[in-house]
């Protein structure tokens, strides 16, 4: 029985096949978002399909996640990305206690309790501070690639201190830095510290271990370490960790009987 | 437009904003109280969208410039954004502001002769305003029409979808005599639920705690209903919470001033009071009663007082927490909001129904923090 | 000795030490170089400008020593108050009493600032959910968990009412956190009305005499917990003579303030200034060593001032300076960009008065915590600044933003436009974060383009 997990994202769509037999995922992709969230979403799948020799009759349950899981028509069910993340970091990471997500646009945190379901959250979706979105104004800024960041923040000797609570000033405070010398490395590491200390004042009270960390800031070199320093406690980047929310998707939708739909 | 324009007897309007103003006192004076819900006018605000105004404290000089109360406004010191808020008011002149100075501090004589005064300053604003001042007596029976009303919107409080309860709260805020006894049975007549949880889903018992709302965010309460909650407990500013006491009728023939101030002062929890442990009191109490499976804790960004308790109110909570924070130039605020209420729901349900209530009623005082101490 | 003053780095303070001592300089048990507190942490000295006479090197060892000074009073077994968003008023009760040492832990707001946010309290305060939407002063909710910044009181007051949402807030935490706070009342100051009894206050507001009298009751209530701590009588006597004590300390910054801002060529710069004007709230935790360090301020400004010495150039334009910076550095800046602080109003004018000593004590105290300009409305507020800055012959007005006040939001706009009206001098509002660094090109500009519009005003 295959069954197929879609997080129509703010930035991207992710999507993952998964053989509810033996809960085995067997092809996963990520497409930009764009307008058409329903035909992009069709199509990335229609990919994955026909790579595995599949085609759509062959799919027995699909359920889609994310902001835009209410556009997404071939879904049999829709369920939000908290509980899809949570569930998808449980599969991958059976003793984790508490998910940090950084993704483009927003951040969250879970706590899972001892079955492994979430118990609580925190989400920022409000402000882009914290987010994936801060660090590519300032990969812009800077003039690197966001996949080089980490590296570029690696080699700083003293991050520097960003105030701002807002990324459009603090935008701003970056250019004022450059004009005061400030190196690029210090200020690269200077936000991930940021970024870091807005996560952990998300999460307040102390999270219990083991941390996941997913999203696609995840993957940003050093920002595991930033979130680590912040936080105070080990963090340990998910396999994959840009479509956790679409495996837990999947995995949700084989838990699910045919008959239930 | 502000929506309180119009009705009767609009030159003897007096607005106010916050549920420490008692309607009764206002009423007793022959004047029409309005407990005012302003709209949040954004962009068009003469505050504007400043960094660090509340939205709230915003929309209430909107309102209140716009002539929501043409015979006055009564304004509080229940926090600093409000108390600059009637200062912006009154530096304008268009319309009578009257400054009620209410203490932080609750447990003392001190405290409670001090309100006490207020209110009766209040009063002598009132009659400036038009109004006479009323013999005991008078004040008495007002008090009592009020709590019926009230009491009767309580016994019906299950019947009622939240938000028609929240605004029929106000409403019996904001009548004269004749029509508050109508409004409540009125209400009563027409109640409806909310369309139920989605098909299939149980609904999922959740108290909703934080301040006051503009007019335009009350559709949350109804967000939050269709996404398969059940608002058991309002204990926002305007909801369950901010409810005087019941009157009692001894104390109220001996001293109806007195029994005003008891149910007013010294009996409404609230985020402000120093300490504010009595706020956790009451919710420890309300929460075990109707055996809430979750809080829905909402409050705009740039308000101190209720943002300064969602750590601590997270510790202290058995259930979970859902924070919603609201900025006003936030647009996209009520799809994410939705996405957030969902996200709970979904995580309560899941979580099935706990067997037994583990509020305690424990104050604020005694909250340990869960797990390590922080670094 | 004309010798010229100037504001120097911390590494040109070592040379100048050396002189000093060669000159024999003459200093009190705290003294010493100025680089030893930074290898204690407080980094940001080294960014900072200071000025080089031996007051102010005074002034600065006395200010960053304040922790060992109540470590060693609470090792001597004396009693520790902190008196939190009290400006002034609770301190002059509790230093009338034998073995009470009071401070004030709002004053770790700078901590953030002076060690460079190495001192991790934002992030505890971060980590308690008081995060930077609130005023910097929620680095005292991080002083207080981990205990390195002072001892932990033995009794802790604060006042509430009309005061400050976010010091109430952040108080009431630290309360959930088990630390019993003596909570007491300020009502917000109105004026009198018709019939009723009226009282003029210490810097010129009134109020009615209910509202006197009610404070007044507060504060003997606060009066009868310092009494019960100390294990002494708080009565009249000792009280008047804690008033005087303070006087002292308030007569004194009167006048160096007079001379200072009123002097044709600036004598002490705007930092050392506003460190010097602190003093008066809580002493440092020592009043009589406060009147010792302000004798030596104010003996060196009359030297200065007598010789004709400046700090700056004579055509800096003068500015009067609204609410305390987060940030030291700013301070240095607006000198940097061609002004200088003739007038200040760092939200605790009332503590500079002098406390009424022709009333009964409480009396003359409950007057005075009742005098706070922010406990009444921002029009009497910025009446008082308007009359201040007129006198001080301001060219110009700074209002500072503290990031996250819940008071700032509305109130700048008010007594901007109460400025530009009753002045019609040119007003800026800035905003200043505990390390200004990164914003440091836009203040400038802020404060650069005030002193040229100043210049071009025409009030020259």
């Amino acid at each position: 029985m295959i069954c197929a997990g879609i997080d129509a994202g703010s930035r991207t769509i992710k999507v993952v096949l998964l053989d509810a037999g033996n809960s085995r995922v067997l092809a996963s992709g990520i497409a930009d978002q764009g307008i058409e969230q329903n035909d992009l979403a069709l199509g990335l799948l229609g990919r994955l399909l026909d790579e595995q020799g599949l085609r759509r009759g062959d799919l027995r349950r699909v359920v889609a996640t994310g902001y835009g899981r209410k556009l997404i028509d071939a879904a049999d069910e829709r369920i939000t990305e908290i509980t899809c993340h949570g569930r998808g970091v449980r599969h991958l990471l059976p003793e984790t206690r508490s998910v940090v997500d950084i993704g483009g646009q927003d951040s969250k945190i879970l706590r899972l309790n001892g079955d492994g379901n979430v118990a609580d959250f925190v989400m920022n979706d409000r402000c882009a501070a914290g987010t994936g979105r801060f660090l590519e104004v300032v990969a812009t800024r800077l003039g690197v690639r966001l996949s080089l960041l980490g590296e570029l923040a690696s080699r700083s000797r003293r991050p520097a201190a960003i105030s701002s609570m807002c990324v459009v000033f603090a935008e701003t405070e970056i250019i004022g830095l450059l004009a005061s010398g400030t190196s690029p490395e210090d200020i690269a590491a200077g936000v991930q510290r940021a970024i870091a200390s807005r996560v952990a004042s998300m999460a307040g009270a102390s999270l219990a271990t083991p941390i996941a960390f997913t999203g696609g800031v995840a993957l940003v070199p050093g920002m595991d370490r930033a979130l680590e320093s912040a936080l105070g406690k080990p963090v340990a980047i998910a396999p994959d960790p840009q479509t956790t929310g679409a495996l837990g998707a999947a995995l949700l939708a084989a838990q699910r009987r045919p008959e239930s739909r | 437009m502000n929506d309180e324009r119009g009705g009767r007897g609009e030159l003897k309007a007096i607005g106010y904003y916050h549920a420490l103003v008692p309607p009764e006192w206002i009423a007793a004076h022959g004047l029409r109280p309005r407990w005012i819900a302003p709209r949040s006018l954004g962009a068009r605000s003469r505050v504007g969208t400043s960094r660090g105004v509340c939205p709230y404290a915003g929309a209430c000089v909107d309102a209140a410039l716009d002539g929501a109360a043409s015979a006055g406004v009564v304004m509080t010191t229940t926090c600093d954004q409000m108390r600059y808020a009637a200062a912006l008011v009154e530096q304008e002149g268009r319309v009578p502001c009257f400054l009620l100075n209410v203490p932080s501090t609750w447990r003392t004589a001190e405290a409670r002769g001090l309100y006490r005064e207020e209110v009766e300053r209040l009063g002598r604003f009132l009659v400036r305003r038009g109004g006479t001042a009323p013999t005991p007596a008078g004040l008495a029976r007002v008090m009592l029409e009020y709590d019926r009303a009230r009491s009767a919107l309580l016994a019906d409080r299950e019947r009622l979808a939240a938000r028609q309860f929240a605004e029929s709260l106000r409403n019996v805020g904001s009548a004269d005599a004749a029509e508050r006894w109508d409004r409540a049975e009125g209400c009563r007549r027409q109640a409806t639920r909310v369309a139920g949880a989605p098909e299939g889903e149980e609904r999922i018992a959740l108290a909703l705690v934080g301040g006051p709302f503009v007019a335009q965010d009350r559709a949350m309460l109804d967000r939050i209903e269709r996404a398969g909650g059940r608002i058991v407990l309002n204990a926002a500013d305007g909801g369950e919470r901010t409810m005087p006491a019941p009157f009692d009728r001894a104390r109220l023939e001996a001293d109806p001033l007195g029994e005003l101030t008891r149910a007013y002062f010294d009996s409404i929890p609230h985020v402000f009071r120093r300490p504010n442990d009595g706020l956790y009191a009451w919710l420890g109490r309300k929460l075990a009663e109707r055996e809430v499976r979750g809080i829905v804790f909402r409050r705009y960004v740039w308000c101190d007082l209720w943002h300064a308790e969602l750590d601590r109110l997270r510790r202290w909570s058995p259930v979970p927490v859902l924070d919603l924070d609201v900025a006003d130039d936030d647009r996209s605020a009520g799809a994410r909001a939705t996405g957030r209420i969902e996200a709970f729901l979904e995580t309560l349900r899941r979580a099935g129904r706990p067997a037994e209530s583990r509020f305690s009623g424990e104050t604020g005082k005694r909250i340990e923090p869960i797990g390590e101490r922080p670094r | 000795m004309n010798r010229p003053a100037r504001r120097i780095t911390l590494e040109a303070w070592g040379r100048r030490y050396d002189e000093l001592c060669a000159a024999g300089l003459c200093e009190p048990d705290y003294g010493g170089p100025l680089a030893r507190h930074v290898d204690d942490g407080d980094l940001r000295l080294c960014k900072l400008a200071m000025d080089d006479s031996a007051a102010a090197l005074r002034l600065w060892n006395f200010l960053l020593t304040e922790d060992d000074r109540l470590r060693r009073a609470r090792a001597g077994g004396a009693r520790i108050v902190g008196t939190m968003k009290d400006l002034g008023t609770v301190p002059v009760m509790a230093y009338s009493l034998d073995d009470v040492v009071a401070f004030y832990p709002d004053g770790a707001w700078w901590i953030p600032c002076v060690m460079e946010r190495t001192a991790g309290l934002l992030e505890i305060a971060d980590s308690l959910g008081i995060d930077d939407s609130f005023c910097p002063v929620r680095a005292m909710l991080g002083a207080f968990v981990n205990e390195a910044h002072f001892p932990i009181p033995d009794l802790l007051t604060c006042s509430v009412g009309a005061t400050c949402d976010d010091l109430s807030a952040i108080a009431q935490r630290l309360e959930a956190l088990g630390h019993p706070v003596v909570w007491w009342e300020i009502p917000h100051r109105r004026r009198p009305d018709a019939g009723e009894d009226a009282v003029r206050l210490p810097g010129r507001f009134v109020a009615p005499r209910r509202q006197v009298d009610f404070v007044r009751r507060q504060l003997e209530g606060v009066a009868a917990a310092l009494a019960d701590l100390a294990g002494q009588s708080l009565d009249d006597e000792r009280l008047a003579a804690g008033i005087r004590r303070a006087n002292r300390v308030r007569r004194l910054l009167d006048e160096l303030r007079q001379l200072a801002f009123t002097a044709a060529a600036c004598p002490l710069p705007a930092l050392e200034m506003l460190i010097a004007e602190m003093l008066a709230i809580h002493f440092c935790s020592d009043p009589n060593e406060s009147i010792a360090v302000l004798e030596a301020l104010l003996g060196e400004v009359r030297r200065r001032v007598a010789a004709g010495v400046g700090i700056l150039p004579a055509e800096a334009v003068r500015v009067f300076w609204v609410n305390p910076v987060a940030d030291l550095r700013v301070m240095n800046l607006l000198e940097d960009a061609g002004g200088r602080v003739c007038g200040t109003e760092y939200l605790f004018c009332h503590a500079l008065d002098p406390i009424p000593d022709d009333l009964a004590p409480m009396e003359a105290l409950a007057q005075m915590a009742l005098a706070d300009p922010m406990v009444g409305s921002p029009a009497d507020r910025a009446s008082r600044i308007c009359a201040d800055a007129r006198r001080f012959g301001a060219e110009a007005v700074v209002i500072s933003r503290i990031p996250g006040a819940s008071h700032c939001a509305m109130e700048g706009a008010v007594l901007g436009a109460a400025v530009r009206q009753r002045l019609g001098i040119p007003v800026v509002e800035i905003e200043v974060p505990p390390i200004s660094d990164a914003v440091e090109p836009a203040l400038r500009t802020r404060l650069e383009a005030l002193i040229e519009t100043a210049k071009d005003h025409g009030s020259r």
